[in-house]
């Protein structure tokens, strides 16, 4: 159930305690994601998650249920997925690496950092944890993927509209 | 042993065509049981199950796996349960449950054109059909009316009596493809069993753009609805029971199949006359399955026939992404195509094909392309808006022509069930291969006409399966060359008949589900004594 | 000789006889007479097609059409709480039909509810309503069924009520007591298009037939007119100018465009409603949709006090998706929550948030009556049955779900529907479903057996009958 805005999430530290992203990441990460500054995290490797998935996934806000569950999936899906996030973090603020070369970056480099960003795309944008037969649905119509094209396309299976409602124009 | 059933017709598997058939006797009185290896499931498990899976593009994963009931399986890994000999590989999907394989099909629903059947005489390829075009003429229109077929009159195939529908409406998309390829190529709107308009008890498309894997409100006609028909006629459908040998007497005659439970039970089932209806893989298995002292090649098999032939449509394609934006995935999945290249003198040189272009979102393929390839942030959502605005794909479903060495085989390998699985033994040739080249400058001349850029052409000896699986029964007037005669009746079994695609004896450039349930009345016609069946009076 | 009488006699009959003849003369010039004018006069013709539309407003073929039947020939079964009372043949069938009706008894079965052989009908003709139409339709009412429809001979089926209702003349006694038989007074002041509306509404278009409750006499309640009623299982919701209950929130765009497509994205018509609109309202001009719009919104506002807000502006977009994806169904299908089931069944068409598709052609369930209306009946039976168009071939708009739901599973569902997108004090049970789905012919609440009431009522006033002739008749002492 998504929480209302005005309840609190009974998991976060209460007002006087709550921290801040921007107190977890560095100079730099903070101008690439300075939407996300203000969003409340746990501590530092909820934090290092929240601030990746705002970086790869270029979205003005994220949905606080959704990065619970993925946290959360990612976490039972790789054993230190959370350390493992704030190493990247941590790499990304100290080298000031672009979000369009982290990839080939930690290719390129075979770090064992590597897989990650491609987990947290798969998670936000795909709606999918985990590969192979241990793969499973964590969203799809919440999915980004679907979002970012909602105003002119309905995910497969949703109807478009009635009889001959294709045929106009899209936008 | 559990008790034993028996029935008029014994129908074996309960896709579109069987039900069909099976309804049709039916109606005329006699009775009729189906045996079906897989389970039943429902349309709306199906949507739940395909929104919950973690493979989206691949259109098996909402359909469940029966162990009691295996089907080949290729994602996440490939089960091994159709043995590919090679050495092209034939990795075709299918369903074993309730109402088949159509479940998940786009809903074309063609004709041949007429020179299809005589392609040996024309242009000295192939083989011809025993059955003309004009003798299948009704039984094509009985089975345009009973899946409710939309369309119009320009797709080369000609025709007495209008379709039971207008042409289902066209995606902005496919308009502006067609108005700029027109007037170097003539798109045309798909004839499809697909509702443009409430019919039958379904409703007009609404634009799911699922066909496959699912159509969420049965606008389109599948094999779900062709056993609800057949159920409503009086047929009795016996599920989850996997024949797995046809025994028969000294004279040849069939008189009972045996199948498992899921709890590999034996059942005896006997009947009067059987109809092996389990598509073009499943169809000859369990004949070469059926071997006695008689005839230890199996049933229908006596000149090692069985089985060859094996054809499908494979594509070819070209991806691009075109100049302006139409957004793909407005609409039904397969709404257009390109029909000139279905027929010609060319036949004698190079295969026939259509165009077909895709109507497919691309968005959980560009979210995966543009992921495997670390674009993050801010221009992923650039990238994959724009990819989805304006990618492009256009296919060629290609024909191939039936070679013996083309073969459905029993694998000595064992499924689950403890019983040989199938072998595909395929290679594409040259006649086809030049078909594909050929078809590269249209390919070329369609992106040229889309301000295409970005082209991304499937490899050159590489091609798709689209699971239209046919030849492997191919039904002739010589025994020596074929398993089933005009009537589908096997030759030296005079109460067993084949229906399915696996009856086709050459493929054109149709997909297979039409000209399989118009063969399959046209059967059904010759078994009631001319009776019943096609919408004008047929001289048999 | 001849004597004077017998002249005189002769005189007369001779007069007579040449009378007689003359009439006879007459008569049977007469049928040429009248064909011809039927066939040819164009002001005739033109009669018949205004009769037409107007047959049409009444919406007479919806009853006295059976299903796959020809037109106007009779035989459906109306369910009634007193049993089946079928419609009767109305085309000009001589042997079957009204074929030897004048105008004067045309006139008399419209408006007052008297057979031409006398007998009453019964109130399922919603002669209370009829009775409003002026003189001049009812002349074309009669052309258009004379000329305009096609004599059907085969005979519809005998009502036959149980004791004591198939004494038909006790309809007279009723009519008495409800009928107002006088056509409809237009009132000074209020304008033609508000005098066009209520002369529809009140009578062709009957629409007091179903949206006003009957008292126990099953007559209409006119205090409560248009207030909402149940029709059999479905509820005739209140229709009045309330803003909260009714349709003081719609504009009269909007009741024009329901009237005329049924639908509108605060409302969507099922069942008897779009047997209405299907066969009837959609073919009415733009005016007298206008019209019947404009009388709606002046009908005064009845509040039902559980419509703490307008019943089209209950619940808004959301979903327990993070609840479905990636959960298995449970082994259980009637334990499926309300959101996998909302997943599997209603998200294809009406989106994954019940926001409806992009313009709306597909409606969204919150912000919708459907869910809006502590009455649920009528989202059961539309989850059940689907809607369909009953004047086009039964077309499906909405597919029904009785074969792939269970009585739980809907019961589920609707309290899902009712709590997320509409008004939660709403509530849908299983017990319901279950008497919806085999055709319950009521609403809820206790059920009157009227049947009994009656018999039991005779009896009683028998008895006092009885009494009061005792009382005049008996035996009285002598006086002395």
């Amino acid at each position: 159930m998504h929480e209302s805005a005005r309840q609190p999430d009974p998991s976060l530290p209460s007002t006087r305690r709550r921290r801040l992203l921007a107190g977890f990441v560095g100079a730099y990460t903070a101008t690439l994601v300075p939407w996300a500054l203000a969003q409340p995290v746990k501590n530092g490797q909820h934090g290092a998650f929240l601030a990746l998935s705002a970086i790869i996934a270029g979205r003005q806000s994220l949905d606080a249920g959704m990065a619970e569950r993925i946290f959360k999936g990612l976490s039972a899906e790789q054993p230190g997925f959370a350390d493992a996030a704030a190493a990247l973090l941590k790499l990304v603020d100290e080298r000031k690496i672009d979000p369009m070369h982290l990839q080939q970056t930690l290719d390129d480099e075979k770090s064992p950092l590597a897989p990650l960003p491609r987990k947290i795309a798969t998670a936000w944008l795909l709606g999918v944890i985990g590969s192979g037969a241990n793969a499973r649905v964590v969203a799809y119509e919440h999915a980004l993927n679907a979002q970012f094209v909602a105003d002119v396309l309905k995910p497969p299976t949703y109807a478009y509209g009635p009889y001959g409602s294709w045929t106009r124009k899209p936008l | 042993m559990a008790e034993s059933l028996n029935a008029d017709y014994v129908v074996i598997g309960s896709g579109l065509i069987g039900s069909l058939t099976a309804m049709k006797l039916a109606q005329a009185g006699a009775s009729v049981l189906i045996l079906e290896a897989g389970p039943r499931y429902s349309r709306d498990q199906i949507v739940a199950n395909f929104r919950n899976s973690p493979r989206r593009s691949d259109w098996m994963s909402p359909y469940p796996f029966s162990p009691w009931a295996p089907h080949p399986v290729y994602k996440p890994e490939d089960n091994g349960y159709l043995i590919q000999a090679g050495p092209y590989p034939y990795p075709a999907e299918y369903i074993r449950m309730v109402g088949g394989t159509t479940w998940h099909w786009a809903a074309h629903a063609w004709r041949n054109v007429p020179n299809d059947h005589r392609i040996h005489t024309l242009y000295g390829v192939g083989v011809d059909w025993p059955v003309s075009y004009d003798e299948l003429e009704p039984f094509y229109q009985e089975a345009e009316e009973i899946m409710g077929v939309s369309g119009a009159d320009n797709t080369g195939s000609p025709r007495k009596k209008p379709f039971p529908m207008e042409p289902v409406a066209e995606p902005y998309a496919m308009r502006r493809i067609r108005e700029r390829l027109d007037p170097a190529y003539k798109v045309v709107t798909n004839t499809t069993a697909r509702n443009s308009r409430p019919y039958d008890g379904r409703p007009a498309c609404v634009g799911n753009n699922s066909c496959q894997p699912i159509c969420p409100v049965d606008a389109q006609f599948n094999g779900g609805r062709a056993v609800a028909k057949a159920e409503a006629a009086g047929v009795k459908l016996v599920p989850n029971a996997n024949v797995y040998k046809l025994e028969s007497d000294a004279k040849g005659r069939v008189v009972a199949a045996l199948y498992y439970d899921p709890n590999k039970g034996t059942h005896r089932v006997t009947g009067k006359t059987f109809i092996v209806a389990a598509n073009g893989i499943e169809s000859p298995r369990l004949l070469l399955l059926s071997s006695s002292d008689k005839f230890p090649k199996g049933l229908a098999n006596a000149r090692d026939m069985v089985g060859r032939h094996l054809m499908d449509h494979p594509s070819t394609s070209l991806t691009f992404d075109a100049d302006e934006d139409v957004w793909l995935g407005r609409g039904p999945q397969s709404p257009s195509s390109i029909n000139t290249m279905r027929d010609g003198d060319f036949r004698k040189e190079h295969a026939p094909y259509r165009l077909d272009f895709t109507n497919i979102s691309r968005v959980d393929g560009a979210t995966t392309a543009l992921i495997a390839a670390g674009v993050y942030g801010a221009e992923f959502k650039r990238r994959l808006r724009y990819s989805a605005a304006r990618e492009l794909n256009v296919k060629t479903v290609l024909e191939v022509l039936p070679h013996p060495e083309n073969r459905i085989t029993l694998s000595a390998q064992k499924d689950g069930m403890g019983i040989p699985k199938p072998e595909a033994h395929y290679f594409i040739d040259e006649y086809t291969h030049k078909g594909a080249i050929r078809a590269l400058d249209d390919f070329r001349r369609i992106a040229e006409l889309m301000g295409g850029t970005n082209l991304r052409y499937t490899r050159d000896g590489e091609y798709a399966n689209n699971q239209h699986i046919c030849g492997t029964l191919s039904m002739g007037n010589d025994p020596a060359t074929s398993v089933v005669d005009k009537w589908g009746r096997a030759h030296d079994h005079e109460n067993l008949y084949m229906v399915g695609t696996g009856v086709i004896p050459t493929a054109g450039t149709c997909n297979s589900t039409e000209n399989g349930l118009a063969l399959a009345l046209h059967t059904v016609h010759h078994i009631l004594g001319g009776q019943s069946g096609g919408s004008a009076s047929v001289q048999s | 000789m001849i004597s004077h009488a017998k002249v005189a006699h002769m005189k007369t009959m001779t007069r007579l006889l040449s009378g007689l003849a003359l009439s006879l003369a007459a008569l049977a010039l007469c049928p040429s007479l009248e064909a011809r004018a039927a066939g040819t006069s164009a002001s005739d013709a033109q009669l018949v097609q205004q009769g037409k539309y107007l047959a049409i407003a009444g919406d007479c073929m919806a009853c006295h059409t059976a299903h796959g039947g020809k037109p106007f020939a009779g035989g459906l079964a109306l369910a009634s709480p007193l049993g089946n009372i079928y419609s009767t043949n109305i085309t000009p069938s001589k042997t079957a039909g009204i074929g030897n009706y004048t105008l004067e008894q045309f006139t008399r079965a419209l408006r007052a509810g008297v057979r031409a052989d006398g007998a009453h009908l019964y109130p399922a003709m919603p002669y209370t309503s009829y009775a409003q139409v002026s003189d001049a339709d009812v002349k074309a009412l009669y052309a258009y069924f004379m000329h305009g429809v096609a004599p059907v001979d085969t005979r519809a089926p005998e009502t036959k009520l149980p004791f004591p209702f198939d004494i038909r003349l006790a309809m007279a006694g009723w009519n008495l007591l409800f009928l107002d038989d006088q056509p409809y007074k237009p009132v000074p002041d209020k304008g033609e298009l508000w005098n066009r509306g209520a002369y529809l509404v009140r009578g062709l278009a009957h629409c007091s037939a179903c949206h006003t409750p009957r008292n126990t006499l099953m007559a209409e309640d006119a205090s409560q007119d248009l207030g909402g009623a149940y029709v059999g299982p479905w509820y005739a919701p209140n229709i009045t100018s309330d803003a909260n209950s009714g349709l003081g929130g719609w504009s009269e765009q909007e009741i024009i465009e329901y009237l005329s497509t049924g639908h509108t994205a605060k409302a969507q018509a099922s069942g008897p409603m779009m047997e209405a609109i299907d066969f009837s309202l959609r073919h009415l001009s733009n005016n007298d949709l206008k019209a019947i719009a404009v009388y709606l919104k002046s009908v005064p506002a009845i509040h039902e006090a559980a419509d703490t807000k307008a019943v089209f502006d209950w619940g808004s977009a959301s979903d327990k998706l993070d609840t479905v994806r990636g959960a298995a169904w449970p082994s259980n299908p009637d334990q499926m929550t309300g959101a996998q089931l909302y997943d599997a069944h209603c998200a294809s068409c009406h989106q994954a948030q019940a926001q409806g598709s992009f313009k709306g052609g597909l409606p969204a369930l919150f912000h919708n009556t459907a869910t809006g209306r502590l009455q649920t009946n009528n989202l059961v039976l539309t989850i059940l049955d689907g809607i369909h168009l009953p004047a086009q071939g039964n077309g499906v708009v909405m597919p029904g779900f009785r074969d792939v739901m269970s009585d739980a599973q809907v019961a589920t569902l609707g309290n899902y529907l009712m709590q997320a997108y509409g008004n939660p004090a709403g509530k849908v049970t299983a017990e319901q479903v279950a008497a919806l789905r085999k055709g319950a012919p009521a609403g809820p609440g206790p059920q009157v057996d009227l049947v009994l009431v009656a018999r039991v009522g005779l009896v009683i006033a028998g008895l006092v009958l009885l009494l009061i002739l005792y009382l005049i008749f008996r035996p009285r002492r002598r006086r002395a």
